[in-house]
Order: C-alpha cells, then sequence, then structure tokens
C-alpha cells in the first residue's frame, strides 16, 4: 500500500508516471475524479450496448446480426468489468450507479442522446462514433495512472478496434451501393459528424485535474483535431460530404479545418436534455426492468450454491 | 508453395488479441494441397464466434500475398476447440497483456496480477462468449477467465 504525505508528493508520483492501486491511500479527490471519470464511461458502455441491441433483429442478414448481437455483448460486458472498478472505489455501490443513471441524476457520452433513425445512421455510429469512442479510450490508456482502469482500457481497446473495422466495412458497402444506398449513408452521415467530434469535448482547460493526473493524456482539441484529419479525407476518398459549409483545407499545411462549433447544445444534451434522452432512459428503465427476473433467479442460484 | 502458405497463416493474429496468432490460439488446424488448391481447415473457438468472418478474411488474404492463388478456407467441427490448445506462450501474453487467464481442468484459476487462487466468479459470461468475469478481492482487479 502506497501512502503520500501531500497532495503535491502525490502528483508528483503521478506526473513521473506512477501507477496507483486500489488499496492506495489515494487523495479523496483524485479517488472521485477518477470515479466519475469511469462511471461516465461504464454508463456509455452501458446505453451503448442497449443501442446496438436494438440492431440485433433489425441489421440486414443473419451474418450483420451476429455481429450486432456481439457488439452488445462487447458493450455490456465492458461496462460490467467497469462498474466493478466503479463500485470497488468506494463512492458509490453499482446499485447507486444503476439508479442514478436511470433516474437520469448522473451522464453518459453524447452521442447517446441521438435518435438512429435508419440503418445509415447505424453505419455511421459504427463508423463514426465507435471510432472517436476509441481514439479517446486510446489517449486515456497511454499514460491512464490508475491500474485497474488501465488494465481494463487494454482490453476494451482490442475489441472496439474489431468494432472499428467493421465499421469500416459497413461504410465501404454502403459506398459502394446503390444511389438510393449511398443517399441514406450521406443523411446519416450529415446527422452523426457533428455529434461524432463533439464527443471529444470543448477544449480542455489549462488546469484540467484529469490532465495533471494522468487520467486523460491529451487535450480535448488535440484528440478531435486528430480526428478531423484522418475522418474527412476518409469520408472524402469514399465518395461521401462532409456536412460542414466552413470547411477547407489549408493549402500551405494540408490540414483540414472546421468551422467554429457551438458547445451550448452539448452541455443541455449531458445533462440529458438532448434530442433523444428522454426515450433512451425510459428504454434503458424499461430494459432494467424487464431483466429483474433474470437478476432475481441468479441471485437464488448464488445462494442455493 | 505449401510451406511459404503454412508459414503466412500461422501468422495471422487474432482480431481481438492483436499480440497472439492463431496457431498459438490454436484455431489453425492443418494446411494441406488438394489438387491445385491449397486448403486450410480452422477450427472455431466457438461455433458462433462473430470474429470468424474476419479471421477468415485475413487468412486468405495472407496466403494470398505469397503468391497462392485457388485457395480455400474451411471452419471444422471437428475437431473441438478446447482452452487445452492455447500454447505456452500465447497463456504468458495472454496473462500479461490482457489480464486473461485460462480456466484449469478443475475449475480453478489464477489471478494473473498477484497469483491469488481464490477467485470470485461474478458472471459465467463476460464481454465473449469464451469468457467468464471473476473478480481478484486480494489485488481488486476483475480477471477475465477463458471458459471449457
Amino acid at each position: 500500500m502506497k501512502t503520500w504525505e501531500s497532495l503535491e508528493d502525490f502528483e508528483a508520483f503521478v506526473i513521473d508516471g506512477g501507477i496507483v492501486e486500489p488499496s492506495d491511500e489515494m487523495p479523496d479527490v483524485y479517488r472521485l475524479a477518477v470515479f466519475k471519470f469511469i462511471e461516465l464511461h461504464a454508463n456509455s458502455e452501458y446505453m451503448g450496448g442497449l443501442t446496438e441491441r436494438d440492431w440485433i433483429p433489425k441489421a440486414p442478414g443473419l451474418h450483420r446480426k451476429l455481429t450486432a448481437l456481439a457488439k452488445t455483448q462487447d458493450e455490456i460486458g465492458h461496462a460490467h468489468l467497469l462498474y466493478m472498478i466503479a463500485a470497488d472505489l468506494g463512492v458509490k455501490t453499482r446499485d447507486e450507479m444503476m439508479e442514478d443513471l436511470l433516474a437520469g441524476t448522473t451522464n453518459f457520452h453524447n452521442v447517446f442522446h441521438y435518435r438512429v433513425h435508419s440503418w445509415g445512421d447505424q453505419v455511421a455510429v459504427a463508423y463514426l462514433v465507435d471510432a472517436a469512442a476509441l481514439a479517446s479510450q486510446q489517449a486515456v490508456f497511454k499514460n491512464c495512472s490508475y491500474g485497474p482502469y488501465k488494465r481494463i482500457l487494454r482490453r476494451v481497446i482490442a475489441e472496439e478496434g474489431f468494432h472499428m473495422r467493421n465499421g469500416e466495412e459497413l461504410l465501404l458497402t454502403m459506398a459502394s451501393g446503390t444511389d438510393l444506398q449511398r443517399t441514406m449513408m450521406q443523411d446519416s452521415i450529415n446527422r452523426w459528424w457533428l455529434p461524432a467530434i463533439q464527443l471529444f469535448g470543448p477544449d480542455s482547460r489549462l488546469d484540467d485535474p484529469l490532465l495533471r493526473w494522468n487520467i486523460k493524456s491529451e487535450r480535448n482539441e488535440v484528440l478531435r483535431d486528430r480526428y478531423i484529419q484522418k475522418f474527412v479525407p476518409q469520408l472524402l476518398n469514399a465518395g461521401f460530404q462532409v456536412p460542414d459549409s466552413g470547411l477547407y483545407q489549408d493549402s500551405e499545411t494540408g490540414r483540414w479545418c472546421t468551422s467554429d462549433i457551438d458547445w451550448e447544445p452539448l452541455k443541455a444534451t449531458m445533462r440529458n436534455g438532448g434530442p433523444d434522452s428522454k426515450r433512451r432512459l425510459s428504454d434503458a428503465k424499461a430494459a432494467w426492468e424487464d431483466a429483474s427476473w433474470v437478476r432475481d433467479a441468479l441471485d437464488e442460484v448464488v445462494i442455493s450454491k | 508453395m505449401l510451406k511459404a502458405v503454412r508459414d503466412a497463416v500461422a501468422k495471422v493474429t487474432d482480431p481481438e488479441y492483436p499480440e497472439v496468432t492463431i496457431e498459438q490460439l490454436g484455431i489453425l488446424e492443418r494446411v494441406f494441397s488438394s489438387g491445385e488448391s491449397i486448403c486450410i481447415d480452422l477450427v472455431p473457438t466457438r461455433s458462433g464466434c462473430p470474429a470468424l468472418e474476419i479471421i477468415r478474411t485475413d487468412v486468405l488474404a495472407a496466403a494470398k500475398d505469397v503468391g497462392a492463388t485457388s485457395v480455400s478456407v474451411k471452419f471444422c467441427s471437428d475437431p473441438v476447440w478446447t482452452p487445452d490448445r492455447i500454447t505456452e506462450d500465447a497463456r504468458r501474453i495472454l496473462a500479461r497483456e490482457f489480464f486473461v487467464v485460462i480456466r484449469n481442468v478443475d475449475g480453478s484459476s489464477k489471478c494473473p496480477m498477484c497469483e491469488n487462487s481464490e477467485l470470485e466468479n461474478r458472471s459465467d459470461v463476460g464481454s465473449t462468449p469464451c469468457r467468464s468475469v471473476s473478480w481478484c478481492a486480494e489485488c481488486r482487479n476483475p480477471i477475465e477467465v477463458i471458459r471449457r
């Protein structure tokens, strides 16, 4: 068990690349920050799993249904692992985290506050959103100071990489489809481009403690820009347009520059006031209640063991 | 040609464990000639595994990369895959890099972090059908266990 004399000592340890373990006497501010970060991640995996689940019966063809099933299991499995380490931090129990999520008093990522209208939307989510989520998880993994979280991220990233390949394959299938399919895909890209780049959040504050404590390793704007530089040319090469009238390529540097983003709507979205937040939460609640008999049955099995 | 294809295919890595090859996981069963074609038999870890199509694509690409023109890839139902087919090297990588361990024949398993052998089962199925989830109360890490 490690202990530190002061917050300054602790910060020096973490900045030096030190890894904090659950039994260490970490400062309360760090415990709370790492807890909130993992809770948000867990909630997002859970809500993402429920979205994916909606597409198991609707995905075109057996192979894609199987993939939707596997991705649902992945997301819920990730949420399970994350809720375990979040609960272990002793701030809230797992039941309390579920209650808060379903009551709408805690948060989940912006991208799960929108409606997935069509198969094209589902492909846009798989291609644009999964890649944005993966990029931000990779950045957390790189220098993550909380040991159990870093270990889970290793597996989460390997599995999300597999989702990203799936997203690329789905997009290329749509890109090489009929005019109707390409139009459907472009409509979906128009809907999902902004939520995807907003996933990285507004520019990081200069004194962001998450960066100082190596919970995050890169600034939001750096991650967002890297994503834009990669995905603008990919979309254009696949024959799609990027829905940003202010987009241009700097002729000297070759870099893609986007319009300024209005962050006000994101703030409301993150407070569960997004376009589809209410329905998403009521669906999550219904799923939780529908599955109560499974939890009860499992509890009985455990007790009888 | 047969040897070149065999060597290339053996290096194909698993889609979910990028540091481990399909040969080390015991997925690659055999590579043989049949007339003009090269046949590759693979053993799926689970018949409904969603990664099978990706593995098939990667295996075909690896064979074509070394010049094979007529290749057929088949997933066999016999033999049946068990975790005993995973090599020692792969077990070390899985434990060290991914904190994934393999359930022993007697049902026990050991924490790859602290060697604690009293893991608590938390879920019979984890993020994939081939893994369950345990909790190590010693080092307080969730551990995924490859099922039998």
